[in-house]
């Protein structure tokens, strides 16, 4: 390990008291969604408004030898029919953070060349969505069929025909990183464990697709949009240089997700599709991509990973060094780049003391959708991995998995963990005691006992993991030797106003509802500040023209940002006040304490001003204050990422990127029919610990919901492309998602460790119960199949591969 | 997903549904009854037809009727209003029992009995539990009526011994006293079966089977009648070990396709599995309802 200076922030000393911070309160968003009055793009009508639908490949790869529109334009109701080449002149490619965004050109249709299932290769422009799909059947395409590459490790032979011609391989990305020294750990060792594992692709599934409503002002040549994605406050050059305007002349108007899980996040396709479109047809129009629409070419797969892994340990159990080797199928674009895997170091060595680290990840194009972001972001991979390996290590050690665990745990704080990323707090054996306790460990180990006695198969899973949260986009960039960026702050922003009746609005930037819960969370922050009632607090959100500078909900990091923002905002706007109560009670501002939602004179309660008396002083008689006030009562502050630093040069240290550390322990209990291979549980704990809870419900929601989407991977979801390069799966027919007849209801447990560096100690949870339940259940149906000899390191574990593995195992029935 | 032009009517007689099959045959008419398989096809325009018949006000087709011999299910007999009628839990629980697997809640308050049997999905339940309680189908049609056995009535995949003209009327099922059992394998709750298992068998006091009628759905293309374990099951007290290789006689020639769900050596594996536990929880029933 490269020695690099390593600051950090000043600790934080955090209130002890708290009124509203740490309380369930009703969610203050849910009112409006419960009663079906969200607001999402397909309640927005706008006078005039047309209706794109989109043609798209039915092969994986192909040449475009001819498109002819002419019958489709002819069609009824038929505004404008768009082919990829007469795109490429309307739009520039879109925004594209991969290695080498000019071999790889992603545009908002295909030109040339079409490249997986499903990509977009005409767009009909009609008075509704009926028209439009007929006039779709009338588009003539003749495609020359290419050769697919579908599988990734022969996607990476010489010969294999290739998904973009300008890169001169499917190799997008191949670096290995060395943390410390690994070839001495290994050499050291007492005990090497190898693996190979292998994770299928899924995806978040929103009720709500992605789409977009356009307006084109023709006076300016400008653009209102609204995206169910998010606002780009801070990006907003980049939607504008795919569009060919100036930034400052496109408007972005943030609609709730209807469910995001990150498979929303900076999604820029409908909104260019539905601009361009309205631009050329000089009306407004909506592009909302339909569910086959979404799964095939959403843009936002997940992981799709083969791993190769060892192990190093000594005999007592102590976790030296791992080597990882990962192919990563990225699809057919790689639009994020590999900050999947920059996710992973973030906390590549889970909770232990791992001392040295090897990653090698290959990033491999293939003809298929291409992935974008899904809950965890390829961190919840990287837990699975480890879990398994760890778990494999105790199984050839003879330990037990609480057991192993324990002995390497990292209890000392902050620690750098060998990728250069730091944890900043947390208490591992906390967290592993109460989930023992909660899930009742030891109970279900005598219950599995039983029921192998009686030819029943019951499994516990138990797995402790990390929940890295509030990136950095460092993550981005220290891939390349030469990042031409310095240290980036991810800024978000909030701006409060209090009004002249004392009443509280907050301005959020960057995205509308997400799915999360920002409106509850700002509200019993700003309750927190003013001592008032959270559901009493408007919070509104700002479009991107008049918006200050956001970035958006991602890697667990709204609740901490906002939190950084309203305790900003909120002491501007206490100084403020300050001095105006001052004014007021011909008082020093200094003698003034808050109290009690006003200023008092320290130690004379009946000497006071609350906020309203305040602000209706400031709002309306700014005469009676000094020259230098100005009237009214709003204040705004940018909070930027406050803890990441540098990669060092050479890339052994990566600097701080994913500071505030989150934990959790699962302990799923389930029971494998080994005749049908059907898996269902019998309990499931689960307890977490991100930081200083902001309201512990709605936290638990995470947990459950995320938990469930775990569950999905682990056991029911996967896209699938056959030999040929079809998706078979473009349908919950074929994709089964798990409902709540599958889903358990969880026992949750809370620790709180509050982080020394954030507001309150908050830490980000909002990925959490999906970093967990893959790795956890698929603990759980091992250690089921153990006395079976059986051992599945592939997910989702679906009856098939469950049946597979026991009959090559020789359990034919 | 938005399906492609078609006309509508909605008739409310029989005579004049069949009349508007007939009269617009060139359209490629088709009947909508609960529209939750119809619709899905056309959003999907897998199905184009150009006209729609709706029965939903045709009467006389909503009717559950139980006699002393039969239970007759009007076609369009919502999914639960079966499944929450008295007639046919005394008349046919196997139905009843097979209708907890079918869909969800809300697609079976639209969903019709006769849809889902002239629909003829092969991972269907409804066809299984037709083949193996022997129902009679009655057609409508320019003809006049006719009724065909449920033996005769799935011809392939989503196919059937139904006329384009005609229209799906009643399904009869005769009363069989004894034990039944309806299980099965589904991805999730609710989906369609990767393997279902439909048993109607009965047992005298001395626990010999006297009959046995046990159809599978989701190994071939229509549902199947498993007459191998039938015949070796009739005759015999089973066990344990008789109940396994009455199994194994009609495991063994199954073929299966794999899909998505799982690979033909899977379907096999399930089917062997709910086989043995269908025919032991319908012997436990028909032995303690003795
Ligand atoms: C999410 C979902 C899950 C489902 N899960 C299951 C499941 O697990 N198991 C299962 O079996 N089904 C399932 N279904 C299908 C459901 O049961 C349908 O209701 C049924 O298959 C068709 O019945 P219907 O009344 O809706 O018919 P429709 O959809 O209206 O018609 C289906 C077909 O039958 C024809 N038809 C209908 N009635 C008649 C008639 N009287 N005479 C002649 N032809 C007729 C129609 O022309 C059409 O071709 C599911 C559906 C959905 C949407």
């Amino acid at each position: 390990m490269t020695t690099v200076d390593r600051p950090t922030p000043p600790v934080r000393t955090h209130k002890a008291e708290r009124t509203w911070v740490g309380k369930s309160i009703r969610r203050v968003e849910d009112p409006r969604f419960l009663r079906g009055r969200g607001g999402y793009i397909a309640d927005l009508v706008l006078p005039g408004m047309l209706h794109a639908a989109v043609l798209r490949s039915p092969h994986p790869h192909a040449r475009i030898v001819s498109i002819d529109t002419s019958r489709a334009e002819a069609a009824p109701g038929v505004h404008a029919v768009v082919t990829g080449a007469q795109a490429a002149e309307l739009t520039d490619p879109l925004p594209d953070f991969g290695p080498n965004p000019a071999a790889h050109t992603w545009r908002c249709l295909a030109v040339d060349k079409v490249r997986y299932v499903g990509e977009g290769v005409a767009v009909v422009v009609a008075d509704d969505r009926y028209l439009a799909e007929d006039a779709l059947e009338l588009i003539d395409v003749e495609y020359e069929p290419l050769p697919p590459v579908v599988d990734p490790l022969a996607a990476l032979a010489d010969d294999a025909p290739l998904v973009h011609e300008p890169l001169g391989s499917n190799c997008a990305y191949d670096r290995t990183f060395e943390f410390g020294d690994v070839a001495g750990d290994f050499e050291r060792a007492d005990v090497v464990v190898t693996d190979q594992l292998r994770w299928h692709r899924s995806g978040g599934q929103p009720l709500e697709t992605v789409g977009a409503v356009a307006e084109h002002d023709p006076a300016t040549g400008g653009f209102r949009v609204h995206t169910n994605s998010l606002s780009f406050t801070s990006y907003l050059f980049m939607v504008a240089t795919a569009l060919k305007i100036p930034a400052n002349r496109l408007d972005i108007v943030p609609m709730p997700a209807g469910g995001s899980f990150g498979s929303k996040l900076f999604v820029t396709k409908p909104l260019v599709i539905a601009a361009m479109c309205a631009r050329l047809t000089g009306r407004p129009v909506r592009y909302l991509e339909d569910r086959v629409d979404n799964m095939a070419n959403c843009d936002h797969h997940g992981s799709d990973r083969h791993y190769d892994v060892r192990m190093a340990l000594t005999r007592d159990g102590k976790i030296t060094a791992i080597d990882i080797d990962t192919v990563d199928d990225y699809g057919a674009y790689i639009q994020f780049g590999v900050g999947h895997h920059g996710n992973a170091l973030a906390q590549v060595v889970g909770p232990y003391t791992i001392g040295s680290v090897r990653y090698r990840v290959r990033a491999v194009l293939t003809n298929k959708n291409q992935q974008g972001a899904y809950r965890g972001f390829g961190s919840e991979v990287n837990n699975w991995m480890l879990e398994q390996m760890v778990d494999k290590a105790a199984r050839e050690l003879g330990m037990d998995p609480v057991e192993i665990r324990r002995r390497n745990f990292i209890r000392s704080f902050p620690h750098f963990i060998p990728t250069g990323n730091v944890y900043d707090s947390g208490d591992y054996d906390a967290v592993l005691d109460k989930t023992l306790e909660l899930g009742r460990y030891e109970h279900w180990r005598e219950v599995q006992e039983q029921a192998r006695a009686e030819g029943r198969y019951i499994g516990i899973g138990l797995i402790t993991a990390q929940e890295r949260s509030v990136f950095s986009a460092t993550e981005f960039w220290f891939w390349f030797d030469e990042p031409g960026a310095p240290v980036t702050s991810m800024p978000e922003s909030v701006t409060l106003k209090v009004d002249a009746t004392g009443a509280i609005t907050a301005t959020l930037y960057s995205c509308a509802f997400w799915g999360n819960s920002p409106e509850t969370m700002v509200a019993q922050l700003v309750a927190e500040e003013f001592d008032c009632d959270p559901h009493d607090v408007s919070v509104v959100y700002q479009s991107s023209k008049n918006g200050l500078p956001a970035t958006g909900p991602g890697g667990s990091r709204t609740t901490v940002m906002l939190a950084g923002a309203v305790e900003g905002a909120s002491a501007k706007i206490k100084e403020k006040a300050r001095r105006a109560a001052a004014h007021l009670l011909e008082a020093d501002p200094d003698d003034l304490e808050w109290r009690d939602g006003g200023f008092e004179v320290r130690g004379v309660p009946e000497k006071r001003k609350t906020l309203s008396e305040i602000a209706i002083m400031l709002h309306l008689f700014k005469h009676s204050f000094d020259e230098d006030v100005e009237s009214g009562l709003e204040e705004s502050k940018v909070f930027d990422h406050p803890y990441t630093t540098m990669p060092s040069a050479d890339r052994k240290d990566l600097g701080v990127f994913y500071p505030f550390m989150g934990h959790a322990c699962h302990l799923p209990v389930v029971e494998v029919d080994v005749e049908t291979g059907v898996v269902t549980f019998l309990d499931y704990a689960a307890v977490h610990d991100c930081g200083t809870l902001v309201n512990p419900r709605s936290l638990a929601g995470h947990i459950q919901g995320g938990t469930a989407q775990g569950i999905g991977t682990a056991l029911y979801e996967e896209f699938v492309y056959g030999p040929d390069g079809q998706l078979q799966t473009t349908s919950y027919l074929d994709y089964p998602i798990p409902t709540s007849l599958e889903v358990p209801e969880l026992k949750i447990g809370h620790v709180e460790t509050p982080s020394p560096w954030t507001p309150h100690g908050i830490k980000g949870g909002g990925e959490g119960g999906r970093m967990m339940a893959p790795a956890a259940i698929n603990a759980a149906v091992n250690d089921a199949l153990a006395p079976l000899g059986v051992r599945i390191t592939e997910l989702p574990l679906t009856p098939d591969r469950i049946r597979a593995a026991l009959r090559a195992a020789g359990h034919g029935s | 997903m938005k399906p492609a032009a078609f006309d509508y009517a909605a008739p409310t007689r029989l005579a004049d549904a069949i009349d508007l099959l007939v009269a617009h045959a060139d359209a490629e008419p088709r009947v909508l009854a609960g529209g939750q398989s119809l619709v899905p096809l056309m959003n999907f325009r897998l199905a184009q037809p150009g006209f729609l018949v709706d029965l939903q006000h045709v009467d006389g087709l909503s009717d559950i009727r139980l006699t002393d011999d039969e239970l007759v299910i009007g076609a369009m007999v919502r999914q639960s209003t079966a499944e929450e009628s008295a007639d046919a839990a005394a008349g046919a629980p196997l139905l009843v029992e097979a209708l907890g697997h079918v869909a969800h809640p809300p697609i079976r308050n639209s969903g019709t009995i006769g849809g889902s049997i002239a629909h003829a999905d092969p991972s269907a339940e409804l066809p299984a539990v037709a083949l193996a309680l022997d129902a009679t189908m009655t057609a409508a049609g320019p003809g006049g009526e006719r009724r065909i056995p449920a033996a005769e009535f799935f011809r392939g995949p989503f196919e059937t011994a139904l006329g384009p003209d005609e229209i799906l009327t009643e399904v009869r099922l005769p009363r069989r006293p004894g034990g039944h059992a309806f299980v099965e394998h589904a991805r999730t709750h609710g989906g369609f079966a990767v393997v279902a298992v439909a048993v109607d068998l009965a047992v005298d006091d001395a626990g010999t089977v006297t009959r046995a009628a046990i159809a599978l759905s989701g190994v071939g293309p229509t549902p199947i009648r498993a007459t191998a374990t039938e015949q070796a099951l009739v005759g015999t007290v089973p066990d344990a070990e008789s109940i396994r290789s009455a199994v194994a006689a009609t495991v063994a020639v199954l073929s299966p396709a794999g899909d998505v769900h799982g690979s033909s050596e899977t379907k096999v594996d399930m089917a062997r599995s709910y086989l043995r536990r269908g025919i032991e929880l319908a012997l436990d029933r028909a032995a303690s309802r003795r």
